[in-house]
């Protein structure tokens, strides 16, 4: 008894131990490599490209490009300059490049790499403008200007600037503004002429510019409108009138400034490619590491190491919480299954196959399995052969079931490819033998308790947040490994002899 | 709901009766006072009836071992003075793979149900025995050939189909607890509590009936033979125990049950050693186990012989 204790206490000491560890390195993780509890915050990580093309006319060439200020919802990781025999400059919001004697077709490259910090979002902060000077306007175009407010007073919209916006998107346009505006204008040309009305109701406002962070190609900025209302800055989709950054959505610019200014050239644009970087959270966290002058560690983790194994480990490090998962089930619960990790196999194939898909097809193969099985036991094999030949019989299904989903189109049908044959022959071949010697009756309810434990393991280890969680900080596997190591000391009942043994306790028996 | 939750019971209740539930057995008991390296023993029958051979404890006799395929053929020779026997898995348990020959001619086994066996079926069980179809993980496994055992007519009327035995449970060399599993037509002439069998609990001092279960509820009479369950009384119930104590000594196993049944001739045999035996029998004797591990521990003396022990636990 005495050695029992010890061996208890010294694991609860171990697991204590190792929960500070977990909880201190989270916190330093946390604060000086930028991982975040949920899976998402970081991952989105963004190459940016602004491709200048411009045909140079022999002249100095003087390029001016408008870039990304700093700001909170977005981060810049990497800039990189492709533009050969030019001299840059990089100013706050403009990169500049400048050569003599160019001729003919010139491109230059700017490629950014940000990632979208979603805490810094809506915090946009700018020097307080002055108030907007009274546009010059003469006496006719001022009173069709307050005409138009006037009308757009009428609109739906919380404030001004929502007002006017949805005045200008309405269909059909309001006659009084239809003679505003010229016949033909640009976008541009209808955010300054917002501008100008808004200037007219006394408020500051002004154009940004931004990119929807939509992978593709050759794409061309969106306008947007800003506007100081209550001190502060407010962004506008000229399109939906609604208030306030959207989503993934990375603001290049701000002010009336212009994008590209090029001087020496003609037939100048400027295009965007966006790609969504498949570069991990980890990528990411190095370069912050090293920004924190923390990274001594860094280059020490796993974090560190090429993204497959990044991606294998990941993979690895949500199966302890399965495991404990299971070790609860039969230690704990008590639920009887097919063998102690094949709930752990059926959810990891679910994760690969997906859940409604995986276990429909789990089950077809289990179903068609049993009944070759059965035919089968009539020709008395000898146990190798035997199952050698469901494994066979499970591959024959598979194939079966692989074409009749691709034929069909029935989706289903196509995921039994990731269903491990093995331990697939092994439930069948137990299945089975439990039918035989213990009747229908127990071998079912042997695989529900196998199918049931799975499921229960699969929504564990299918979840992303939980995954991201282990692997990110996956010094909590180690607070796993002693809380299993401590219920290995759990000598209580299980749940279900507080059902199996109740008759014991009944009184009257 | 209610009515579902109603079925546990609170563990409490269950610590005051001193049950012992599967984790405990497995850590307090069985890892404690069962090493691993003995388990062979009581895993291979050959090497149990060697042991007992050498410790006089009475089992059927071996006629022979069948270790690899191509000797499968050899059992018409081994047999050949016996006009009945038993084929059984060396590592099976609880009755799977055994195969009783009452009879044979020259051109087939007659089984006790009457019904007929070809020599090919034979060697086809033979064979699936030494594939491992009846072992624990399915292993390559030995076919062990040993003599009839006649069972006693005590039993007959409490018993459908199926060999009644008596299951001891030993502690420290001490019978604690034991019980006989009788079949029924719902347990289809097996001896598995959890298939419906009858759980008769038994009485350590006398071998009478102290109470009788199926799935869990207590019953009086046989549900098929309608035989009086309160009425058991095992004969010879010294001679169990003594095979029981004996076994402590023989497999050095601090926990174990063993498995006993009544030749009419031969009296009581031990038919096989179980390291991890089930914890059903405390429904079949109303009773807890860890009550009756806790009063070995502290008021049993150790170091006697089987003997002594039995006429402790009797006196």
């Amino acid at each position: 008894m005495k050695h029992f204790f010890s061996v208890r206490l010294l694991l609860t000491v171990f697991l204590v131990l190792s929960l500070g560890f977990a909880g201190y390195s989270m916190y330093y993780k946390i604060k000086y490599w930028g991982f975040s509890l949920s899976p998402k915050q970081s991952a989105n990580v963004w190459d940016i490209e602004a491709h200048v093309s411009f045909t140079a006319d022999g002249s100095p060439v003087k390029v001016s490009l408008g870039i990304p200020t700093k700001n909170k919802g977005f981060k810049i990781l990497e800039e990189n300059v492709t533009a050969d025999g030019y001299q840059t400059s990089k100013y706050a919001d403009r990169i500049v490049f400048t050569a003599k004697n160019k001729t003919g077709e010139q491109n230059l490259y700017y490629k950014i790499i940000i990632f979208d910090n979603t805490w810094g979002k809506d915090k946009l902060k700018d020097k307080s403008p002055t108030a907007p000077k009274p546009p010059e306007l003469d006496e006719q175009k001022l009173a069709q200007a307050h005409q138009i407010l006037k009308l757009a007073g009428q609109m739906p919209g919380n404030d001004t600037v929502e007002q006017l916006i949805n005045l200008f998107n309405q269909e059909p346009l309001a006659p009084a503004l239809k003679s505003y505006l010229p016949v033909q204008y640009a976008p541009k040309t209808k955010i300054e002429i917002m501008q100008e009305l808004l200037a007219v109701a006394g408020i500051s406002a002004r154009t940004a510019r931004g990119l929807k962070l939509e992978e593709g190609q050759k794409i061309t900025p969106d306008l947007m409108l800003e506007a100081y209302i209550g001190n502060a800055w407010h962004l506008y989709d000229p399109a939906t009138a609604k208030q306030g950054l959207p989503d993934n959505f990375l603001l290049f610019q701000r002010g009336g400034k212009s994008l590209l200014d090029v001087e020496g050239g003609i037939n100048s644009e400027v295009k965007f490619s966006l790609q969504k970087s498949i570069t991990s959270t980890m990528n990411l966290a190095s370069r912050r590491a090293n920004l924190a002058e923390k990274s001594g560690w860094f280059d020490h983790t796993i974090y560190s190491l090429p993204l497959a194994q990044q991606n294998t480990l990941k993979w690895l490090s949500v199966f302890p919480i399965g495991i404990l998962l299971v070790v609860l089930m039969r230690n704990i619960v008590g639920v009887q299954t097919m063998g102690t990790f094949t709930p752990m196999l059926i959810a990891m194939s679910l994760v690969k196959t997906g859940f409604v898909t995986g276990l429909t097809c789990f089950v077809a193969i289990i179903l068609l399995g049993l009944m070759i099985r059965f035919i089968m036991s009539k020709l008395n094999l000898l146990l190798v052969p035997r199952i050698s030949a469901v494994v066979i019989f499970v591959i024959l299904i598979i194939h079966f079931l692989t074409f009749v989903g691709y034929n069909f189109d029935i989706k289903i049908a196509q995921a039994s490819v990731f269903f491990p044959i093995i331990i697939t022959a092994w439930v069948i071949e137990r299945a089975s033998i439990t039918w035989e010697e213990d009747g229908p009756v127990n071998a079912g309810k042997e695989l529900f308790n196998s199918l049931l434990v799975g499921i229960i393991v699969y929504f564990v280890i299918a979840n992303d947040y939980i995954r991201h969680f282990m692997f990110v900080f996956n010094e909590f596997n180690l607070v796993i490994l002693f809380v299993v190591m401590l219920l290995g000391t759990y000598t209580g009942y299980r749940l279900t002899e507080l059902k199996r043994f109740a008759p014991l306790v009944k009184k009257g028996l | 709901m209610f009515g579902w939750f109603k079925k546990f019971t609170s563990p409490t209740l269950l610590r005051a009766k001193g049950v012992l539930g599967m984790n405990a057995r497995n850590f307090h008991v069985i890892s404690k006072y069962n090493a691993r390296r003995l388990y062979p023993l009581v895993d291979d029958k050959v090497q149990t009836k060697a042991l007992a051979l050498q410790y006089g404890v009475n089992t059927p006799n071996m006629i022979g071992v069948i270790e690899h395929q191509y000797q499968v053929k050899d059992i018409l020779k081994m047999v050949q003075d016996h006009h009945e026997f038993v084929v059984k898995p060396a590592h099976g348990s609880g009755g799977k793979g055994v195969l009783v020959i009452k009879d044979y001619t020259d051109d087939c086994f007659t089984l006790p149900s009457g019904k007929t066996m070809s020599y090919k079926e034979l060697y086809q069980h033979i064979s699936n025995i030494l594939s491992g179809l009846y072992s624990l993980g399915g292993r390559y496994d030995e076919a062990l050939v040993e003599e009839v055992v006649h069972f006693s007519d005590v039993f007959k009327d409490y018993s459908y189909h199926g060999v009644p035995d008596v299951r001891i449970i030993v502690y420290k060399g001490y019978p604690i607890m034991a019980m006989t599993r009788l079949s029924t037509a719902e347990s289809g002439g097996r001896a598995n509590l959890h298939q419906g069998a009858v759980g008769v609990g038994l009485d350590i001092k006398t071998g009478k009936t102290k109470k009788a279960v199926q799935h869990n509820l207590p019953l009086t009479i046989h549900p098929d033979t309608h035989a009086d369950l309160r009425k058991i009384q095992v004969p010879l119930w010294r001679e169990h125990l003594l095979i029981a104590a004996k076994a402590y000594e023989m497999t050095g196993l601090g926990y174990f049950g063993a498995d006993i049944v009544l030749d009419a001739q031969k009296g009581p045999m031990m038919l096989e050693l179980n390291a991890r035996p089930g914890l059903a029998i405390q429904i079949a004797n109303g009773l807890g186990l860890k009550k009756a591990i806790k009063r070995v521990d502290k008021r049993y003396p150790s170091g006697l012989t089987p003997e002594q022990r039995i006429d402790f636990i009797l006196g």
